[in-house]
Parts: C-alpha cells; sequence; structure tokens
C-alpha cells in the first residue's frame, strides 16, 4: 500500500485494524507491554503498536490472518486447537505470531523453557500459560 | 479436543467489543477530572470544540439537554455536576473523527477546580475500631453485623487469645481486551454493543444512569476479550450513547490502558482484625472486624461487605462468634468485583490466622483445620446447613501431599496449605430458549462467552446430556437483550450452574414435547444421522422434522424455554444485629498446597510448586474444569505476589501501566497438579457446582503459610512483596 497517504505517527497496529481492516491483530496496551499486536515484519516478530507505518517502506507485513499459509505458522495454530490453549482468545493471535515467529528463527532450540523465556513480552491472563506451553512443545516437536 | 471457538479465535477471527466498527462511526473519549476530591469551579468546552475533526463535547449540561428526562438517577450522575469523587472521574467526553483528533479533544477540555482534603486511607477514617460515632459518618456506605454467644465474655476468659490484623491490597482484573462499546441512537431507540459479562445488567444500569425507559435501550453482547468481574455494570455505554445521541452517528469509546487501571472497577484494599479465644487447646469463640474500602462507591452497594465478610471464618465450625465490618467511601475510583470477589484476601487472612494459631499450640497446622473443617449437614456461623462439601476429603488428600513433599524438601523451602469456599452465585436468575430445527439445535439466549468457555462449551454440554446428541450438533446463538430471555449474566461462576438450569429444562421440555406428539411415554432421546436429527425411544426412530406442526415447519423449529430463578439458602436472622448478609447458594470446595523458597538476603518469594484439590460437584467439561485451575493459578500468584494498585497522596493512582503493575508471565507460573475431588454434588445440572473463581480462592493462603513454614515469619499484608517478607525477616 503507499505509505505516503498514512500520517507519519500512525501505528502500524492502527494501520492494519482501521485502514485494511485487519482486526485479527489486537490491540491491547499499546505501550509493548502485552504484546496482543505481535505481527511479522519481514519474517521476524515485532510488536504493531511500537512500530510506525511509515518505517516499512518496502518492507512486507504478514499478520495473523495469513497464518495457516505459512508452514511454521499453521503448525502452531494445530498445536493451540490440538491443546485447547485458548480461553478469552484476545491474546492468541500475538502468541501464535510470536511462537512461530520464534520456531522459525530458532528452529532447534533445546529447551521449552527456552521459547517461554522469549514469551515474557506476551501476556494471558486467562490459561496460567499452562495449556499455551503445551501448545508450544507440540509445535516445536512437528505434528505427532 | 478442541473448543468450538478455538479455531476461529486463534485465527483472530472473531470481533470482539474492541473490533466493532461501523461506516460513519466517531471515535469517543472521556475527559478525566484531573483531582481526586474537590468542586469543579468551571468546564470548558470551547478550545476542544473548535479543534479539526472534533464533532460533539458533552458535559453535564449539554448531556441535560440530550436526555429526554434531563438525567437518570442522582445517586449516579453521568458527570459530576459539583463534587468530584476520585481523580480520573469522567467530567465530560468527546466524539470526533479520529481517535487521534478524540484524544487531542479531550486533552483540550480545561477544568477548574477547588480541591478539597483526599481521604485515601480506611486506618486514618477510623484509627480506632469505630463505635457510635460510626453512624453518622460520611464516609459508612454500608455496615453489617452478626454474632450468636456471648462474644465478650469468652475473649475475656481465654487462656490464650489470638490477635492479628491484616491488609489486602486493590487487585485489577486486567483482562487483554479493554472495556469498548459501540452506540447508536436514532428515532428514540438507543443501542450498543458492548463487551460485557451481563448485558440485561448494562441496559438496567445504563438506562437507569440515563434516565430512559429501560423498554428503549437494546444491548446486545460481543465476544469478551476476558472478564473477570471487571465487565459487569455499566461503563462505558452511557458515555457512548450520550456521545451517539448527540452526534446521530455511531460512537465508538474503548478504554486506554491507562484508563482500564483507573477506571474499571478493581477489587477492595481491607484491614481486618482477627480474633480467637482457645481455653485448654480448644477454639471458645472467634470475633472478625472488617474495614473495606470501596472507593467512590455509591451508598446501597453494600453487596460486597455483606458477602465478602462471610469468608472471613472459613469453612470452619465455630459456636461463639461476631462478625462486623464497615464499607467505607474513599476519594478511589468506585471499585468492584474480581474473580471470587475478595475470597482469596478473606482466605490468605483466615488461613493465615488459623495457620499461626495451630503453630502457637503445636499442632499440625493441616490436621487443626481438617478437625475444624465443614462437613455435609453442618451449620455455618450464619444459620445455613452445608451441603455436599469436599473438605474434609480435600484436606485429607493434600496432607498425604505435604507429608511427601516433606520427605524431600530442600533446606530453605517451606510448605503451605489454603482452604477455601465458595458459593455459585445464581444472581437474579434466568431463561434460555432451545430451538430444535431439523439439523441442529439452537441455544437462543443473553451471553456472550467471556473465556472460561462456561457459555459455548458448558451450556453445549448440558443440552448434550439431556438430549443424547453430539455437541457438534448443538449452538449458542447469543441474542441481544430485545430478543434474548432474561438472564443475569456470566459471574459468580454461575453460567452451567444457573443458566445451565435453564438449558436443562428447557432440554426437557422439548423432549416432552415431542415424545407427546407420538405417544411415547417414556423419555426419548435425539440422535445425529445422516439426514438430520431423529428422535429415539427404543428401537422406533422419528425424524423430528416429521413431528413438527406447520406454524413450526414453517418457523424452522420447535421451540422451548426453561427457566432458572435465583435461589439462595437463608441466613439465621437471629444472629443478624444490622446490615444484610447474603446466603451461599451451595458450598464449593477449594484447597492449594504450594512449595516455596524465599530468599534470606532479599525476602523474594519463588513458588517451587504448587497442587490444587477441587471440589468441583459432577463435572460437565473435565478439560474446561482443569483450564480454569490452571488459569486461576497465575491470577492467584499474582494476587500473592506482584500485583497491588499504588496511590499518591494526592489520590492518582501510581502504577497504571504493566511496568509497574506486574501480572504473572509465561516464566513465572511454576508446575500445577489439579487432582478433583469427585463425589460431593452441586445444586447445578446434573450436581455440577461453579469452577470459574474457586481455585483462586486459596492460592495467596497457601503461599503465604509456605512463607511462614519456611521462615518462621509471619506477613500480614497482600500481595507478598519481597520488601513485606524482608521486613517480616526483620531484614529491614
Amino acid at each position: 500500500m503507499d505509505l505516503h497517504a498514512i500520517p507519519e505517527d500512525e501505528r502500524l497496529l492502527d494501520t492494519l485494524r482501521w485502514r485494511l481492516g485487519l482486526r485479527g491483530t489486537k490491540d491491547g496496551c499499546r505501550s509493548g507491554g502485552c504484546g496482543a499486536c505481535t505481527v511479522w515484519v519481514d519474517g521476524r516478530s515485532v510488536l504493531s503498536c511500537l512500530t510506525l507505518a511509515h518505517e516499512l517502506e518496502g518492507g512486507s507485513v504478514q499478520t495473523i490472518e495469513t497464518i495457516d499459509s505459512d508452514p511454521t505458522g499453521h503448525r502452531v495454530v494445530e498445536a493451540f486447537e490440538a491443546e485447547d490453549a485458548v480461553q478469552c482468545g484476545y491474546c492468541t493471535p500475538g502468541f501464535v505470531m510470536a511462537i512461530a515467529g520464534l520456531l522459525k528463527e530458532r528452529p532447534h532450540e533445546p529447551e521449552l523453557s527456552g521459547v517461554l523465556e522469549n514469551l515474557e513480552g506476551n501476556l494471558c491472563r486467562c490459561t496460567g500459560y499452562a495449556a499455551i506451553a503445551r501448545a508450544v512443545e507440540r509445535a516445536r516437536r512437528g505434528a505427532p | 479436543m478442541t473448543r468450538s471457538d478455538a479455531p476461529r479465535k486463534i485465527r483472530g477471527q472473531v470481533e470482539y467489543g474492541a473490533d466493532l466498527s461501523r461506516p460513519g462511526m466517531l471515535w469517543g473519549a472521556l475527559v478525566p477530572a484531573p483531582i481526586a476530591h474537590g468542586r469543579i469551579v468551571r468546564l470548558d468546552l470551547k478550545r476542544a470544540r473548535g479543534l479539526p475533526g472534533v464533532v460533539a463535547v458533552v458535559g453535564p449540561k449539554e448531556a441535560q439537554a440530550l436526555l429526554p428526562k434531563g438525567g437518570g438517577d442522582p445517586e449516579r450522575p453521568l458527570f459530576p455536576t459539583s463534587e468530584i469523587a476520585y481523580a480520573g472521574q469522567p467530567v465530560a467526553a468527546v466524539a470526533a473523527e479520529t481517535l487521534a483528533a478524540a484524544h487531542a479533544a479531550a486533552r483540550a477540555v480545561s477544568v477548574a477546580t477547588e480541591p478539597s482534603p483526599v481521604q485515601l486511607e480506611i486506618d486514618a477514617i477510623f484509627p480506632e475500631w469505630p463505635g457510635a460515632e460510626a453512624r453518622n459518618s460520611p464516609f459508612v456506605t454500608a455496615h453489617v453485623h452478626a454474632k450468636s454467644g456471648d462474644v465478650e465474655a469468652e475473649l475475656g476468659s481465654a487462656d490464650l487469645l489470638h490477635s492479628e490484623i491484616y491488609r489486602t491490597s486493590g487487585v485489577v482484573q486486567m483482562a487483554l481486551e479493554p472495556h469498548a462499546c459501540l452506540a447508536e441512537v436514532a428515532k428514540g431507540e438507543w443501542f450498543v454493543r458492548t463487551s460485557t459479562q451481563t448485558p440485561f445488567g448494562v441496559r438496567e444500569d445504563a438506562a437507569g444512569i440515563l434516565g430512559i425507559p429501560e423498554s428503549t435501550l437494546r444491548v446486545e453482547g460481543t465476544w469478551v476479550g476476558g472478564g473477570f468481574g471487571g465487565k459487569g455494570a455499566a461503563l462505558l455505554e452511557p458515555f457512548a450513547l450520550v456521545l451517539a445521541a448527540a452526534t446521530e452517528r455511531p460512537v465508538k469509546l474503548t478504554l486506554s490502558y491507562p484508563e482500564e487501571f483507573r477506571l474499571a472497577r478493581s477489587t477492595m484494599p481491607a484491614v481486618v482484625r482477627m480474633e480467637t479465644a482457645v481455653r485448654r487447646g480448644e477454639i471458645t469463640a472467634r470475633r472478625v472486624r472488617m474495614l473495606l474500602d470501596t472507593g467512590a462507591s455509591l451508598p446501597g452497594r453494600d453487596f460486597a461487605t455483606g458477602y465478602a465478610i462471610g469468608f472471613l471464618l472459613g469453612p470452619y465450625r465455630v459456636g461463639t462468634f461476631e462478625l462486623e465490618g464497615y464499607a467505607l467511601r474513599t476519594n478511589k475510583p468506585p471499585f468492584g468485583p474480581h474473580r471470587a470477589p475478595f475470597a482469596p484476601q478473606c482466605a490468605f487472612i483466615a488461613e493465615s490466622h488459623l495457620d499461626g494459631l495451630a503453630r502457637k499450640l503445636g499442632v499440625d497446622p493441616v490436621a487443626f483445620r481438617w478437625k475444624l473443617a465443614w462437613t455435609e449437614g453442618v451449620t455455618t456461623p450464619l444459620g445455613q446447613r452445608v451441603g455436599p462439601f469436599g473438605l474434609p476429603a480435600a484436606l485429607a488428600k493434600a496432607r498425604t501431599l505435604v507429608d511427601e513433599w516433606r520427605r524431600s524438601l530442600p533446606s530453605g523451602h517451606g510448605i503451605g496449605v489454603g482452604c477455601g469456599f465458595w458459593s455459585t452465585n445464581t444472581g437474579a436468575g434466568g431463561e434460555a430458549r432451545l430451538r430444535l430445527t431439523p439439523s441442529e439445535l439452537v441455544i437462543e439466549e443473553a451471553e456472550w462467552e467471556i473465556g472460561s468457555g462456561s457459555v459455548v462449551e458448558g451450556l453445549v454440554a448440558v443440552a448434550a446430556r439431556v438430549t443424547g446428541l453430539p455437541a457438534q450438533a448443538i449452538r449458542v446463538q447469543p441474542q441481544d437483550t430485545d430478543h434474548a430471555p432474561f438472564d443475569s449474566g456470566v459471574f459468580g461462576s454461575r453460567t452451567v450452574g444457573a443458566l445451565g438450569q435453564a438449558v436443562q429444562r428447557a432440554a426437557e421440555k422439548l423432549l416432552k414435547a415431542l415424545a407427546d406428539r407420538v405417544k411415547v411415554h417414556s423419555t426419548p432421546h435425539l440422535e445425529l444421522s445422516d439426514g438430520g436429527i431423529e428422535m429415539v425411544q427404543g428401537k422406533s426412530h422419528h425424524r423430528v422434522e416429521s413431528l413438527f406442526t406447520a406454524a413450526e415447519r414453517k418457523a424452522g423449529g420447535i421451540v422451548a424455554e426453561g427457566r432458572h430463578y435465583g435461589a439462595g439458602g437463608k441466613i439465621d436472622e437471629r444472629r443478624v444485629l444490622d446490615g444484610t448478609f447474603y446466603p451461599y447458594t451451595d458450598f464449593t470446595a477449594s484447597v492449594h498446597v504450594a512449595q516455596v523458597d524465599v530468599d534470606r538476603e532479599t525476602g523474594q518469594v519463588r513458588v517451587v510448586r504448587s497442587a490444587a484439590f477441587l471440589d468441583a460437584g459432577v463435572l460437565i467439561d473435565r478439560p474446561g474444569a482443569r483450564a480454569q485451575a490452571e488459569g486461576a493459578y497465575a491470577m492467584g500468584l499474582g494476587t500473592a505476589l506482584t500485583e497491588e494498585t499504588m496511590w499518591t497522596p494526592d489520590g492518582r493512582l501510581a502504577n497504571p501501566n504493566l511496568l509497574d503493575y506486574r501480572v504473572p508471565t509465561s516464566g513465572e507460573v511454576p508446575p500445577l497438579a489439579v487432582e478433583f475431588i469427585e463425589g460431593f454434588p452441586g445444586a447445578g445440572p446434573f450436581g455440577a457446582k461453579g469452577i470459574g473463581e474457586p481455585p483462586i480462592i486459596p492460592i495467596p493462603a497457601a503461599i503465604a503459610n509456605a512463607v511462614a513454614d519456611a521462615t518462621g515469619a509471619r506477613v500480614y499484608e497482600l500481595p507478598l512483596t519481597p520488601e513485606r517478607v524482608a521486613r517480616a525477616l526483620k531484614l529491614l
């Protein structure tokens, strides 16, 4: 899309949600503290609330809406389904993007705890992270 | 096993309140009061009105002109007309073409004030326990008092008087989705879609605040991104509605996280005095005195006081007792319910007190409580008969586990046990309508799923169990308040226990109506076959479609309604001296065991592992129940260790953000073992008990007792921050 039509101080989060109608990316704390707005920019996880749309000239953004088209993303989605790692679901798209982003970056991470430590920027108030940890473990090992 | 809503939620495909959008929609923002207490001298809206993109700026005068009767309940004004009750209280609202323009306009409203002294600490209102002077105190909003026997005499003649003062802090629900709604007003018809736990509650509240008939206000829920009690009564909706009336356009209003912390009704701090008299090793009397900070809550909102105080004696037998509590108004925002309102705090106090007493008496703290624990048939202090109750069974298991953990306990670690009880809060009852079509069974009701699964899984499981249909043939269709039958809301762990009974009765009526049509006198069940749904009785199969009347065929199905009346036990009023105590409906026990490691230099508490023993009656949805236990665990760790609202001396919330108000993160939740104690049925469908709230109740208590076990020092205040633990260890 043409970034020139967008105000310079507009957050990527708002561009996605309100200009493009991609509201699968969730609007939480708007200050980098909850992780609900995690998307991929050029394949890496970023917080869209702390990213200005203008910074992305020439870059590519991927959101939860197309997660199944990415093999790792699809694996994480399936793991979340199998483990029921969702309650209210508001944090879930952000978790899926963050976990899949991490597994792409570090496919051979030996420890589950290594993955979970890197998810401390994503908050969940419903699950106590237990089912999410089970989903991470399932996704890490690949589909059984 | 996949929850029916999981595939769409995981892919970001469900629409929450925060996602609502309409063509031509404006964005709203609230103007916060700049001080915590005082008078508004002048409210200047002019500059805000002149800013680009601003469509309306509404203060008290403008609101009065827009509302048919000029306003609603004078006790709950939309905007304060003179006195500001707390910092951040909305004093005006704006609507603009963009969110940025709305925020700029809200900042441009100037509020000139004349400050008054700010009341923040409840200790400061009554430094000594209040006497007769409390009757006329402007700070007292509720008083409850009950007793049985000669407490003074027993306390005076005790050979051991165990007397302590405990304090708790405010805790924020902190659902990930902030409060959000979208309002539209046209031709005297008011409509709001909102992320709420109680659409009918919002209708009643918002209509009352605005002074419009409930029949002219339609409320529809949305998917809710977490509630935990914070999305109960109306909060944003009246503001959004008045802005929609002012602009004649749809208006979206969403709280920012800092507003969420300040306005969204977090729970109450309290100061509690506990006294227990012991003679020859036996408890002879107990006295509990509670001061509860309810913020700028309105008079009459005394439910918290009369409901919460009963938890302070714990689920234990007691003869002679006295319970007295005051709700006190302060210049903090109005406080509200948070998952098992105030029960985790009460259990922390009650269980710390008894654990400490057992240690003083030199007896095992778990055995001590087991001996006192309620069993079925005993009478509570307020005169209710306890129904099937799994506490002794859960405590027996906990004791075995404690012994096992002790055998390999590293030096410096401690183990603590906490107990709690809960009662499903059935509210004012509720109704559900079932519509059986040729191919599916639809549950029509008012409530939207808030996350626990109680609507999309729980209600479906009840309907499945009655009819025999598989869950995939059953769907919940929430409706707005003009179309859904009345229901009280998704709170108090009542969804399956109370609304589920309405679903159960509707399903039973449906089966009976079908059976009557083919003169079947025993109860049939339903089956999903390739050709649609069939009614099956013995060897006879009927396509349900063939049993429909012409009118039903035209309407697409057969309908049956079921109702559940809010039901409670009875308080023994002879024991009540003042105020209202609320009876419990049924009795649910939870026990938590925690092992902790305490850093002897910093006071940092690390929970190593935990186990939950939960009496949940007959389980309707086992994976869902386990998920509630796991979720409550993280939240309970927060209440126990880190979560606390803090206030500046002039009455502002000092930590309205996730950096300074710390909720547990993924690396901070240690392993939890969950075991359900079955065989103690509740009043819900098939013997179900509510499970959303009970698991959190004993967690802070267990952790505090584990800290005492590890260090010999007791912490008398929640949360157990390193500083408080260090003080208890005399390091500071």
